[in-house]
């Protein structure tokens, strides 16, 4: 490689950390730093810090974004379905959520089935990791579905799968994985800035929104 | 543009809600006590505020077992002792006939004790509570609605949320139950929001998911105009909880019940921003003016409040002058002569007029048919002149007499001169009871069946405004 490698990284490399590992670590901050901007300024809500964040990494792990983006429609699909199904047995929020996991991780083998059967062996063998927090998701969406009903919950998965994608996107610019690699220190910067947003007092994109027509007559 | 960004500061957004109103004045421990209704409403109660009566606790799957059922009144409210935005909670409205094991919830659907069993399974295991922690579930006792409001809500009873800070109360909302919200009196749920003037309790503009609205959905009941009775007393519950709880930035919720008036709901932690747009008012802008101020009792509190936040000037001109504003057209209580009946009615205010004027038919609905039947037989002088009338009105009043006959007199008006009989008839006008000497004339065809005159407005001022 050309690049301009940063001595720490060849330091860690040679200590035998794959160098994809290293990427994903450092890429971690700034992805994090993403979703928290877009929450406290832009007012994006998606579920809390975490899940779009591994869903972020699911995507990357998988092979190319569409299967990663077909699995999560499947699994919120389900989630939606499975609802109404359950309804009338009235269960206990537990076993609930582990016949949803059933029905899900079920649907997940048959697309893989089906994917291998129609020759699309990216989804056939996509790995076994980020699959499983795909599923995760499901407990998420349910709980929120249960709390707050199904419109919100769908709100909160679109806005999920929006920073997902945009986060996948983000990890895979090439230009940010050679300042990385080359810069490694960039990544303190993320610190000051989340002091920054953490201390941003100002309207939210979204309240501006929320809140348009008051302001003209106030 | 310019102006839609310096406007936008005087609203008061999450990020500046959390970081400078509920972190510095909400302490973990007042959060704590918000978040436990039951541990709140213990904490009031023994400090005399009003709260409804708790029932019942089931704190365990034994509890849910060995609970008797019979217990339990015709009408109740489940709740989950940590849930959030009104989620988890049932209201029944009574036993359903000839059953042990059923009540009625709002919609008249049945709800049977094996339903009750299981939804309360589910609050105990967290399905409800912030975060979905185990959880309790409590029985308490239902309010009843109050008349006034029954037109304006849908089957649930309407509450006032009230924001407190630094024991000022600084924005109330009026939330009115709808048919979409079912019942509930939530605003993301679908429920009315409408914003109320602090000084007077009066409701002002409204909103339903985020959109202003001028009438109740479905009928003609305007949202502006309602005025809150007790209004006083419940800024003042409002500014007690704060002070008892500890919550230096409170929404506090209250209802008012038949019986016990205003009682507190609920304390609420992270109060909502909607309330913003019922009232087209920033909080920020409020917020700031009252930060700072050191204010002693509950009572300065409420009296700084309605003073700072009441939009209506009438108020203040009445303060000042010690008399009522009222407008040209304004709805009185007629009582009858024995005050055995009331008559509500619009009527005209009227400067150009002398004494009160009143029409015959009905002068005759409260009570006046004799004296009328008795001036009628009158034979009365036509034709005379302004110099006469004072000679004739001294001859009928020697030569008439009448126990409810207070006097004759010569009305000069644009429809001419006429000789009307006089009598007395109490009404209230605004509250004020006012003891009239009224004449009584021909006024059946005309739009208003009463005027008041001079004589009788000496307690108001008039805003031909209104």
């Amino acid at each position: 490689m050309e690049l301009n490698i940063s001595p720490i990284i060849h330091f860690f490399t040679n200590e035998g950390v794959p160098i994809e590992t290293i990427v994903l670590l450092l890429m971690l901050p700034i992805i994090a730093t993403f979703i928290a901007f877009l929450r406290q300024v832009v007012g994006i809500k998606a579920f809390g810090i975490y899940t779009p964040l591994i869903i972020t990494f699911a995507f990357l792990a998988t092979n190319g974004l569409r299967y990663g983006v077909a699995i999560f429609l499947a699994v919120i699909f389900i989630g939606m379905l499975m609802r109404f199904v359950m309804k009338p047995f009235r269960l206990l929020y537990l076993p609930r959520v582990a016949i949803m996991l059933t029905i899900v991780s079920l649907t997940i083998l048959v697309m893989l089935v089906l994917g291998g059967n129609q020759r699309r062996t990216g989804l056939a063998s996509v790995s076994i990791f980020p699959i499983l927090i795909m599923i995760t998701l499901v407990e998420k969406f349910v709980a929120v579905q249960i709390e707050k009903g199904n419109k919100t919950a769908l709100i909160l998965a679109f806005e999920t799968l929006i920073i997902s994608i945009c986060g996948f996107y983000i990890a895979s610019w090439p230009f940010l994985i050679k300042a990385l690699i080359t810069h490694p220190w960039l990544i303190l910067f993320t610190i000051p800035l989340n002091i920054i947003i953490g201390k941003w007092t100002g309207l939210r994109v979204s309240e501006y929104f929320r809140f348009r027509n008051i302001i003209k007559q106030l | 543009m310019f102006e839609f960004f310096k406007n936008s500061r005087k609203l008061l957004g999450m990020n500046s809600r959390n970081l400078e109103f509920i972190r510095p004045f909400n302490r973990a421990k007042a959060k704590r006590l918000a978040d436990n209704k039951m541990h709140s409403k213990r904490v009031l109660k023994k400090n005399g505020v009003s709260v409804s009566k708790l029932l019942a606790t089931i704190k365990t799957l034994d509890d849910l077992e060995n609970f008797d059922w019979q217990t339990l009144p015709n009408s109740f409210a489940l709740k989950p002792n940590r849930g959030f935005g009104g989620e988890g909670i049932i209201v029944v409205y009574g036993k359903k006939k000839n059953r042990d094991d059923a009540w009625v919830k709002a919609d008249r659907s049945l709800i049977t004790i094996d339903d009750l069993k299981n939804h309360i399974r589910n609050i105990l295991d967290g399905s409800f509570s912030l975060s979905n922690t185990p959880d309790f579930a409590f029985f308490e006792e239902r309010l009843q609605l109050l008349k006034l409001f029954k037109p304006y809500s849908y089957k649930g009873i309407p509450d006032i949320r009230v924001i407190v800070f630094n024991k000022i109360p600084v924005m109330a909302m009026l939330r009115l139950p709808t048919k979409e919200s079912g019942g509930k009196a939530n605003l993301h749920q679908g429920a009315i929001g409408v914003g109320i003037d602090l000084a007077t309790g009066v409701t002002t503009t409204a909103i339903q998911n985020n959109r202003l609205i001028e009438k109740i959905p479905g009928t003609q009941l305007s949202t502006s105009g309602l005025r809150i009775p007790y209004w006083k007393d419940i800024l003042l519950l409002a500014t007690r909880a704060q002070e008892i709880s500890g919550l230096g930035y409170l929404g506090a919720d209250i209802a008012i019940d038949k019986e016990n008036g205003p009682t507190i709901l609920e304390l609420n932690a992270r109060p909502g921003l909607a309330i913003q747009i019922a009232n087209l008012a920033g909080l920020t802008e409020r917020l700031k003016r009252v930060s700072g101020l050191k204010i002693k009792t509950v009572e300065k509190g409420v009296r700084v409040s309605m003073d700072l936040f009441g939009g209506e000037i009438e108020e203040e001109v009445e303060e000042i002058s010690g008399r009522k504003v009222i407008g040209t057209v304004e709805k009185i209580q007629l009582l009858s002569k024995e005050n055995e009946k009331e008559i509500e009615m619009e009527v005209k205010i009227d400067t150009g007029a002398t004494s009160t004027s009143i029409d015959i038919e009905l002068a005759k609905e409260l009570g006046f048919v004799d004296v009328l039947e008795f001036f009628e037989k009158i034979d009365l002088p036509t034709n005379f002149t302004r110099e006469q009338a004072q000679d004739i009105l001294k001859k009928l009043k020697a030569q008439y007499q009448h126990p409810d006959l207070a006097d004759i007199d010569i009305i000069y008006s644009s429809h001419g001169v006429s000789i009307r009989p006089k009598v007395n008839i109490s009404f209230t006008m605004n509250g004020i009871l006012i003891n009239s000497n009224c004449n009584i004339v021909k006024r059946e065809d005309l739009k208003f069946r009463m005027i008041v005159g001079k004589r009788d407005l000496r307690k108001f001022l008039i805003d031909v405004s209104k």
